[in-house]
């Protein structure tokens, strides 16, 4: 100490930041400051959630009461929660379609055409997605209109009958998926890019020469498998963000209806939780969808693995 | 020069079309007349046109302090997010350290939690704190964000070793380091994550929608979800005015700015 106090001060300030103990939490108090709201906000809420799914409370009450399990017993045999589980699948297979296959199918063709159009493309098709999907779904609800909406009015030239988009209960979990679909694709389309452009030329030009003239095949051998993460992401971003996505235009639009037709896994966690405050149930709805999720990555993480060639 | 119309030059066409498509039907509505909205469907024109919609909007709405709280949000969340993750991106790769790979895993699987499951205790959480109906509420739980330390340490493990060296032969200290040597090098991934960052927050809905409810703090898309609801689902022409109102700042952002927005996405991590 004594020592520390005759040293001058610029080197005072040198012999702390040098000594072993600062040198030692130095990498801590870089990743604090991230690590603190992720633990705060994501990591505890994810325990709480946890606690919470195995409670009967209103969210107000100063005392809740241990139920065990009873909460997911009470959603498992509970039609609204097996219906919300199969329009969230069916919501993941629309929108793997709208937002991983074509645009895909998008970027591959734009790697297809000269520079100079390319850049158009890319700036063009990414433009939708700088809106909000609130702003979307009010722009949608016009075209989607069965009186003076423009979609309708188009199918009355080719002579199709009035489809009542929002309305059906055939067609409102296809037609929110639209609205989800034309909002995110530019961007999905930009990611999708990247990965097709970081396939090394060369190996596309080797593969052409030794005959894989026809793109399906180029596309099935080379691309596809080289671009195994960049499709990982895409995937989890689908299915994860993509249900997210369409809370907006439920909440906005349809309300669930028709007939719940249009209801989702966290719409139903949304109105467990914030309409009918049942914290235990939505709770327990949340976990669930989760684990759902991570299924579905999980697999798909396997699926990629057998064909995906890894750069490192 | 020949142009040659292949598949692929129609695919784009059609996926052009679709695109614009809904855009185009937005800025038709917004200016024509009331009763053109009913008659003349298929007519795109407006003609007349007319800037009564927007007198409307302007008259009822107070846009300007809904895109000013927007901004105002997303420019703070895109601050401190940026901010932390390059902090954490440098720790990850500058430093080796007791649990590295598991805080970093861990910070990996924060992505992987969906908001569904931490809104209600979060929620619980602001509402002891008193911060419900607060922008610091709104911010607060989004100072952090895994997937930009992700990028970031994936950007940073790009960068050359030698002009890595050479600045610790200066003996430059870790944050002048991270300033001028390790974020000019990765600039693009910076810029490009900076505004994902901002658009996602720009166009956030349901954690506002759970925390905001006083009608002086909305941001844009609440602002959009009340119009439509106390407006009813029938006044077209301002519903479309007030969306092209609340849609014209980010575009004139993104065409401002759109060859650094595209070529940094093409040439960061973000993928």
């Amino acid at each position: 100490m004594s020592r520390v106090l005759t040293v001058p001060l610029p080197s005072l300030r040198g012999s702390l930041t040098s000594s072993p103990i600062f040198r030692k939490c130095k990498p801590y108090l870089f990743l604090l400051p991230a690590l603190l709201p992720l633990i705060l906000f994501i990591f505890a809420p994810l325990v709480r959630s946890l606690y919470l799914s195995m409670l009967s409370w209103n969210m107000v009450s100063p005392n809740p009461e241990w139920v065990g399990f009873a909460n997911y017993q009470e959603l498992l045999t509970s039609e609204e929660f097996w219906k919300s589980t199969v329009n969230t699948l069916k919501y993941a297979g629309c929108l793997l379609v709208f937002l991983l296959v074509l645009p895909f199918i998008t970027a591959y063709s734009v790697t297809r055409v000269p520079i100079r159009v390319q850049n158009f493309y890319k700036t063009a098709l990414f433009v939708p997605h700088v809106l909000s999907l609130a702003v979307a779904s009010a722009i949608f609800l016009w075209l989607f209109n069965p009186v003076v909406g423009v979609l309708n009015e188009l199918l009355s030239l080719v002579n199709i009958s009035a489809i009542n988009w929002l309305s059906s209960p055939t067609w409102a979990l296809f037609s929110v998926s639209l609205i989800v679909a034309w909002n995110t694709f530019g961007y999905h389309f930009i990611i999708l890019l990247a990965g097709i452009l970081a396939v090394p030329g060369e190996i596309v030009e080797s593969a052409r020469l030794e005959g894989m003239k026809r793109h399906l095949g180029l596309l099935r051998r080379i691309i596809i498998p080289l671009c195994g993460p960049t499709l990982l992401f895409v995937f989890i971003m689908t299915v994860v963000m993509g249900i997210q996505f369409a809370f907006v235009p439920v909440q906005m639009l349809t309300n669930g209806g028709p007939n719940q037709e249009t209801t989702h896994l966290v719409f139903l966690t949304y109105q467990y939780g914030f309409q009918f405050f049942r914290s235990g149930l939505a709770s327990a709805t949340a976990i669930l969808t989760f684990g759902l999720f991570l299924i579905l990555i999980i697999v798909q993480a396997l699926l990629l693995d057998r064909r995906v060639h890894y750069e490192n | 020069m020949k142009i040659k119309i292949t598949i692929w030059h129609v695919l784009l066409m059609v996926s052009l079309l679709l695109s614009f498509f809904p855009l185009l039907w937005m800025i038709s509505i917004a200016f024509k007349e009331s009763s053109q909205v009913f008659s003349h469907i298929l007519n795109p024109l407006p003609v007349p046109l007319t800037i009564e919609h927007f007198q409307h909007v302007w008259s009822t709405v107070p846009l300007l302090r809904y895109l000013g709280n927007s901004f105002f949000v997303s420019s703070v969340v895109t601050f401190f997010q940026l901010l932390t993750s390059l902090l954490a991106a440098y720790a990850f790769t500058q430093f080796q350290f007791k649990g590295r790979e598991f805080l970093f895993y861990l910070v990996l699987a924060s992505i992987l939690i969906p908001i569904q499951v931490t809104m209600l205790p979060n929620y619980l959480l602001l509402s002891d704190l008193g911060l419900v109906n607060t922008y610091a509420g709104l911010i607060l739980p989004q100072l952090a964000n895994g997937l930009g330390v992700f990028l970031l340490r994936q950007s940073f493990r790009s960068i050359p070793s030698s002009i890595l060296e050479s600045a610790r032969v200066d003996g430059a200290g870790d944050l002048k380091r991270l300033w001028t040597i390790m974020i000019p090098a990765v600039k693009p991934s910076v810029i490009a994550l900076g505004i994902l960052f901002f658009i996602t927050t720009w166009n956030e809905y349901l954690w506002p929608l759970l925390v905001i409810n006083d009608e002086t703090k909305l941001t844009i898309p609440l602002a959009m979800q009340l119009f439509i609801s106390t407006e009813g689902g029938t006044s077209w022409g301002p519903m479309m005015a007030m969306a092209l109102l609340a849609s014209i700042p980010p575009l004139v952002a993104y065409f401002l700015l759109q060859k650094h927005i595209i070529s940094s996405f093409l040439h960061s991590g973000v993928k």
